[in-house]
């Protein structure tokens, strides 16, 4: 109808009304505006179901089903996790695509970057440690996404695929998260990095592995062109190739629906499809809502994570010349570095793993138990839990807990000023540590409580290595701290001892600390966010009322 | 079973608000805290270059600079120094134009490779990388920082604390490269200076290899040039000063054209500016009118 048809009828008022539904109903793809009303307060819809529409018109919508069973819409069944996983995906394109213009993929730069990022960019900072959070937050929300839908045996068919392209997608996701490690370019990224490339070296026969280890590092070592393949892996390829399994994931999920609980289904059944007509729960507007905000309140927990809590980590500039005392991988693969302490390269690195792999995607076609009720299948999920024990145990010898024990003297150094991270000295900082000469076979009464801590830590740490290893008889520690220049303090580490045969032993370390350097890892940066928050409130303020 | 999610629209929606709520007052004190905090950040960052360049510096540099950077003597130049720290010390007498921390960071770069006769026994070496050198471009500027941060002890020195050696290829007097001297006031040093001069006068002949002149005006031979145009001819000065310009004598001519070198160009050397302009102040009254009776004299010894 023409718009002058239309006032004529309506008169004006009523035509710039039913213009303003007719561009909410094309907005929201075919609901108007009364129909949004009745959602709102809670009014069953008409039949046929108006609400049905964006579903079939809009292309957001069309990806959602149109309705769920009411069983699964409950929090405690899913903990929406399969959504949380995406969304998290969401999050670290945003604030990924973000990092990418500050950031370029050369040695020369990539490290430079990350401090101008820190230093000179209004929430550079919050953008870093959001995307690292998100990052790991990814990783763990997709594994435990996994785990539940392994206890609720929701693999079973029909879903087989679905939980295969899962596997497919908790694979890409650590290689997403790991492909990141290495940008900043640092010690932690580059050494982590190099260990992860150096399993795929053991690939045989020796000519693929070193094959394999060349394409991933562009050259025996990694430098200029392995940052270049990593950073292209990481923001490109691998991006790519989730989303591309996302879909064929989600398809199989809208397609065979969410699992039931397992009272509630028989193994093959065709729930999405069959859903009694007042077991529904609509789309529109309920599982909207509830999605919505549960994302929001999602959305607000890693913010306030990220602003209060979290601070990636940035060490020195990556040097292949040294390797750092202790070298980790990311958390999410301290099991494989557990591995490798008790078994061969190749088996630990590439064999089980692999096998491992194989065995996960392969669950659903092993295992022919047809009912999903915990009851019948206590040895799935006996061995699950065992698996995941083993996983954890497998982690815990990847820390440096586990049987990776320098010598004492270089040990104790380590405990309380190491080479990467804080430490007790760095904690306490530049004002609380007093010049001259401290030693542990002497009693100091400083009025300094953080020092006298230190001194106590040094002391403990000697201690502990004299009562633990034979060979480390009668040790003496002295920390001498001068003034190397203004506002530049030298610590000096000299550790002597005496081996089981009588030889002395001696061990020197020296570290320097500036005034300004706030080694935030373990202490303060978080603290101090509040002053600075009061700081900038006092300065805005004073700009405002000095106008 | 206890239900962890409500089933309320209402809950859920007041949840979402208040949560919304939450981040953005967290992000709002980002917002605020941004301008502290990335002053913070990078003073942090520069304390943490300065800790880097430290640990550079006692491994490589204190052999020849001494671990307090007072320099070791007749080994390597003090940098803790205040001669090394003004402008009026080291950069002046280098004729360096830019910054000290350019200047130190370019030496600790490329290193004085080019000096096959150093007064030290060792050259300073070349460190940066892109010269073919140890050091990445980030540890350069590690190791230029920590230098940097002696200014404040070394501005701080009395003369007689000032550990600076002095180098033997600069304009001014050896005798005069130190913290006493750069702390006169200008007539002060002029008049040191003079005094100096006084003392110690240098023959036409030293003043003519010791300040190169040979290097562009041939003395010996008639009309032939050293190594093309580089300046006029001298083996006959003699003959053609007097009549030059009208109005001069010919001590006149040759007196201005050494203190003041672009006055009068000689035709097809007209590059102004290409003879030193500074002779004024190397020479002494004495030895400028010493030259110059030396030059127009035809049977000089050479």
């Amino acid at each position: 109808m023409g718009l002058q048809e239309n006032i004529r009828d309506k008169g004006v008022l009523g035509a710039v009304a039913a213009q303003a539904d007719d561009v909410f109903t094309r907005l929201t793809a075919g609901i108007d505006a009364g129909e949004f009303r009745r959602m709102l307060q809670g009014e069953p819809p008409g039949r046929p179901n108006p609400r049905l529409k964006p579903h079939s018109e809009g292309f957001l919508l069309h990806i959602k089903p149109t309705y769920y069973h009411e069983s699964v819409t409950r929090f405690t069944h899913t903990y929406r996790l399969g959504l949380l996983s995406t969304y998290l995906f969401i999050v670290e394109t945003i604030t990924g695509i973000l990092l990418m213009i500050w950031y370029a993929p050369s040695p020369e730069r990539a490290y430079v970057d990350m401090i101008l990022l820190l230093t000179n960019i209004p929430f550079g900072q919050f953008l870093r440690d959001m995307h690292r959070l998100g990052a790991e937050a990814m990783v763990a929300i997709v594994t435990l996404h996994m785990v539940r839908c392994y206890l609720t045996g929701s693999y079973k068919p029909p879903r087989q695929f679905t939980w295969f392209t899962g596997v497919l997608l908790l694979v890409m996701t650590l290689f997403l998260s790991f492909s990141g490690y290495l940008l900043p370019w640092d010690q932690l990224a580059f050494w982590a990095v190099t260990i992860g490339t150096s399993m795929a070296e053991a690939v045989p026969p020796a000519v693929v592995g070193e094959t394999v280890n060349l394409l991933a590092r562009g050259a025996p070592d990694i430098g200029a062109n392995g940052l270049l393949r990593f950073y292209l892996l990481h923001v490109l390829f691998l991006p790519l190739l989730l989303i591309l399994f996302f879909f064929v994931h989600y398809y199989k999920v809208v397609h065979f629906g969410i699992s039931l609980p397992a009272d509630e289904e028989e193994v093959g059944e065709d729930t999405a499809n069959r859903v009694p007509a007042d077991k529904r729960v609509y789309y529109l507007p309920d599982v909207l809502v509830d999605e919505t905000s549960f994302l929001t309140v999602m959305t607000a927990l890693l913010i306030v994570l990220t602003v209060f809590f979290f601070q990636a980590p940035l060490e020195h500039i990556a040097n292949p010349q040294s390797t750092p005392l202790h070298t980790v991988a990311p958390w999410y693969f301290y099991w494989l570095q557990g591995l490798l302490k008790i078994a061969d390269k190749f088996i630990a690195g590439v064999l089980l793993p692999g096998v491992l792999l194989v065995l996960l995607m392969a669950i659903p076609y092993l295992d022919y138990n047809p009912s999903r009720r915990g009851k019948d299948r206590m040895v799935a999920i006996v061995a699950g839990i065992g698996a995941g024990a083993v996983m954890i145990i497998w982690s815990w010898m990847g820390t440096p807990e586990y049987a990776v024990e320098g010598a004492p003297s270089v040990e104790i150094v380590q405990d309380v000023m190491p080479e990467e991270g804080s430490g007790l000295s760095r904690e306490i900082g530049y004002k609380h540590l007093p010049l001259g000469v401290w030693r542990t076979d002497e009693e100091y009464d400083v009025h300094d409580h953080e020092f006298m801590e230190l001194l106590h830590e040094f002391n403990s740490a000697v201690d502990y290595y004299r009562r633990a290893d034979p060979d480390f008889n009668a040790p003496i520690g002295i920390l001498t701290i001068t003034q190397a220049q203004p506002k530049l303090k030298k610590l000096n580490w000299e550790i002597t001892w005496f081996s089981a045969d009588g030889k002395e032993g001696e061990y020197k370390k020296t570290f320097w600390l500036h005034e300004d350097s706030l080694y935030w890892e373990q202490y303060g940066w978080k603290h101090l966010f509040m002053g600075y928050v009061a700081d900038g409130w006092k300065s805005l303020s004073g700009a405002l009322a000095g106008e | 079973m206890h239900r962890l999610y409500t089933r309320s629209p209402i809950a859920k929606i007041m949840w979402g608000i208040l949560s919304s709520l939450v981040g953005i007052i967290a992000l709002l004190m980002v917002l605020v805290s941004e301008n502290p905090r990335m002053e913070a950040q990078t003073i942090n960052w520069e304390g943490r270059s300065i800790e880097n360049g430290a640990k550079l510096f006692s491994d490589n540099c204190v052999i020849c600079h001494g671990p307090d950077g007072k320099g070791i003597l007749g080994r390597g130049p003090g940098l803790n120094s205040y001669y090394f720290f003004t402008d009026t010390g080291r950069l002046k007498d280098v004729g360096w134009v830019g910054s000290l921390e350019d200047y130190v960071k370019l030496t600790i770069a490329a290193g004085r490779p080019s000096k096959t006769e150093s007064q030290w026994p060792e050259v300073m070496p070349t460190w940066g990388g892109q010269f073919g050198g140890p050091l990445r471009g980030d540890q350069v500027v590690d190791l230029t920082k920590f230098v940097m941060n002696w200014e404040g002890s070394a501005l701080a020195q009395t003369p007689d604390e000032d550990p600076f050696q002095p180098f033997e290829d600069v304009i001014r007097p050896t005798e005069f490269q130190n913290t006493a001297y750069i702390l006169l006031s200008e007539e002060e040093q002029a008049a040191a200076l003079e005094e100096y001069r006084a003392r110690n006068i240098r023959s036409p002949q030293e003043i003519w290899t010791g300040e190169a002149c040979f290097a562009c005006h041939n003395l010996e031979e008639r009309q032939v040039d050293v190594y093309g145009q580089n300046g006029p001819n001298m083996a006959d000065l003699y003959e053609r000063a007097g009549s030059r310009v009208e109005g001069m004598t010919a001590e006149e001519y040759v007196y201005e054209s050494i203190v003041n070198p672009a006055a009068y160009l000689v035709e097809t050397y007209e590059q102004a500016g290409k003879m030193p302009q500074n002779f004024a102040e190397k020479l002494s009254e004495d030895e400028i009118q010493a030259l110059v009776a030396w030059l127009l004299n035809p049977d000089r010894e050479q």
